[in-house]
């Protein structure tokens, strides 16, 4: 049961350390917590979902299933981006506070989510079953295919988030952005184009979230709001630091299966919420504190 | 190479530039100097593009002949890929990037691996204390040192004019030394320099033009050396009647 739960954990936990990495990419380049990303998500898992039903008859499980995760993520950066240009490039240019920001990308949010219930009513759907076997045993336990196949593919989307951002001429103008996005300019790099890459990398790996946690859960437009677990990650984890939100995010999906198994479903959030909250007031910072610090 | 015709800037309701014109000659350090508030860093972040001018032209005038001189853009990125460079005031090195990364941002312009890893050797050979720091993070070094990162950084970009902002701001004595010598090292090797200045004696000994401003004007212009001499200037700018 033990080892049971921690896989579980873990591969819960990679997942929402797919919208922690994004939550701290963005909040490191423009100083907010980006909550339109939830509305992308839900915009994603519904465009992975049509995806799969038009494909369904004419790919194989696993094709359609890369097809379906590779729909979410190119309408995940592509609304992003949409995003970006509609919510927050004027106040770039006006130079606006942090705190408008948080409200134009949480208007985004709720304005997605509401496109999709007008569009698609807010009936529940479920994805189409990928693999035709469901569980596989290892360490003595049954492990899902889906929870497999979330884990290892969400390694490969950070990993090769980590390439971007520390071996490519795009990844360096981003980093250089964190610091100080206005000084890039003089380094010849245009604001506007790293600010939308950043985006669009985060709308993509929110897509492919979308995606697992449609399958995870059913698909209704309020799925969304489980934005709110990258956020609690990357509170744990340290605001800002990505490494910090694969470790929060880890940790979180860990504490929530643990949680359920020993309050419930219905108290799991409560006790999860009691943990961030200690963590806020203990130690504020988060897990990889010491790096933000030295960048405040 | 760079040439300025009636430039106005405001702030709102304040004018920092009432018609500012200047002149640059190709391969020449033209130094800007006068007193805090003067307009001197509004001049120089309105060349790069960072500021708008309300009215007024800058040309670039890299080539022979008057037909050849370009308007500048005015998105900072742009200006930077026609080969005018900015090193801002206060350095602002990445802190968190390594010192080697902050150059490699510097030549982010630069298409051409070859290239940009020779511009990075020159830099290591000029600065070997970069080199020796090349993976620490920007941040732990010294201000000097900052400085020369920024200088290089700025270098990196292969610039045709580079655009210096109170590069001696907060330094030691014996440090500033070095940043007046490398400016003009800087200009022996055939790049043009803008150098925006309140060390005014240090930047009139090594200019071979200056301009004063004043209240967002040009109040004087010559040769540096003619400007160290001048009454008026020295009364202003270099502490009243003392030697430079």
């Amino acid at each position: 049961m033990l080892v049971q739960n921690i896989l579980n954990g873990i591969s819960l936990g990679s997942v929402y350390a797919l919208i922690a990495v994004g939550f701290a990419l963005i909040f490191n380049v423009l100083k907010f917590s980006n909550f339109s990303q939830g509305g992308v998500m839900t915009v994603t898992a519904y465009a992975g979902y049509v995806a799969s039903r038009y494909l369904s008859d004419r790919l194989d499980s696993l094709v359609l299933f890369a097809a379906v995760l590779a729909a979410a993520a190119v309408s995940g950066a592509v609304i992003a981006a949409a995003v970006e240009r509609l919510a927050f490039r004027r106040l770039r240019r006006t130079k606006s506070e942090p705190v408008y920001y948080f409200i134009s990308s949480i208007t985004m949010g709720i304005l997605l989510e509401n496109l999709i219930t007008i569009y698609a009513s807010s009936n529940f759907y479920s994805y189409p079953r990928f693999f035709a076997t469901s569980a596989v045993p290892l360490f003595g336990v049954n492990v899902a295919v889906t929870d497999m196949m979330m884990f290892a593919l969400s390694i490969a989307a950070l990993l090769a988030l980590l390439f971007i951002l520390h071996r490519t001429k795009i990844g360096l103008g981003i980093r250089a952005a964190c610091f100080d996005v206005n000084t890039v300019q003089l380094m010849g790099m245009n604001p506007d184009f790293l600010v939308t890459t950043a985006l669009m990398i985060s709308g993509a790996l929110g897509g492919v979230s979308g995606v697992f946690l449609g399958m995870n859960y059913t698909l209704y437009p309020q799925l969304g709001q489980m934005v709110v677990k990258g956020f609690v990650a990357s509170v744990l984890g340290g605001l800002g630091s990505i490494h910090g939100a694969v470790i929060g995010a880890v940790l979180l999906g860990i504490l929530e299966i643990f949680f359920i198994s020993w309050v419930g479903a219905g108290w799991a959030p409560v006790f999860v919420f009691i943990v961030m909250l200690a963590f806020l007031l203990v130690r504020p910072r988060g897990i990889a504190g010491i790096i933000v610090q030295e960048k405040a | 190479m760079l040439r300025i015709e009636d430039l106005w800037v405001s702030y709102g309701h304040v004018q920092a530039l009432l018609g500012v014109s200047l002149e640059v000659e190709r391969g020449s350090i033209v130094s800007i100097i006068g007193s805090n508030g003067a307009g001197k860093s509004t001049l120089l972040n309105t060349i790069s593009g960072l500021v708008k001018q309300e009215r007024g032209r800058i040309f670039l005038t890299d080539g022979i002949g008057p037909d050849t001189a370009k308007l500048l853009p005015r998105e900072p990125y742009r200006v930077v890929k026609l080969g005018v460079v900015q090193v801002p005031e206060g350095r602002q090195v990445f802190p968190g990037l390594t010192v080697r990364e902050n150059l490699m941002a510097g030549a982010y312009t630069v298409n051409h691996a070859g290239r940009v890893r020779r511009n990075l050797d020159r830099m290591f050979e000029m600065y070997p204390i970069l080199k020796e720091r090349a993976r620490q993070q920007a941040g732990t070094l010294s201000g000097g040192e900052q400085q020369m990162l920024a200088i290089c950084r700025g270098l990196m970009a292969e610039p045709k004019v580079l655009l210096l902002d109170e590069p001696s701001l907060g330094l030691a004595p014996i440090i500033v030394k070095g940043v007046f010598d490398t400016v003009r090292r800087i200009r022996d090797e055939g790049i043009t320099v803008v150098l925006v200045e309140q060390n005014a004696n240090q930047a009139l000994a090594i200019a071979d033009y200056a301009y004063v401003l004043e209240n967002g004007r040009v109040a004087l212009e010559g040769e540096g050396r003619a400007l160290l001499c001048d009454p008026a200037v020295k009364d202003a700018y270099l502490g009243g009647a003392q030697e430079a």
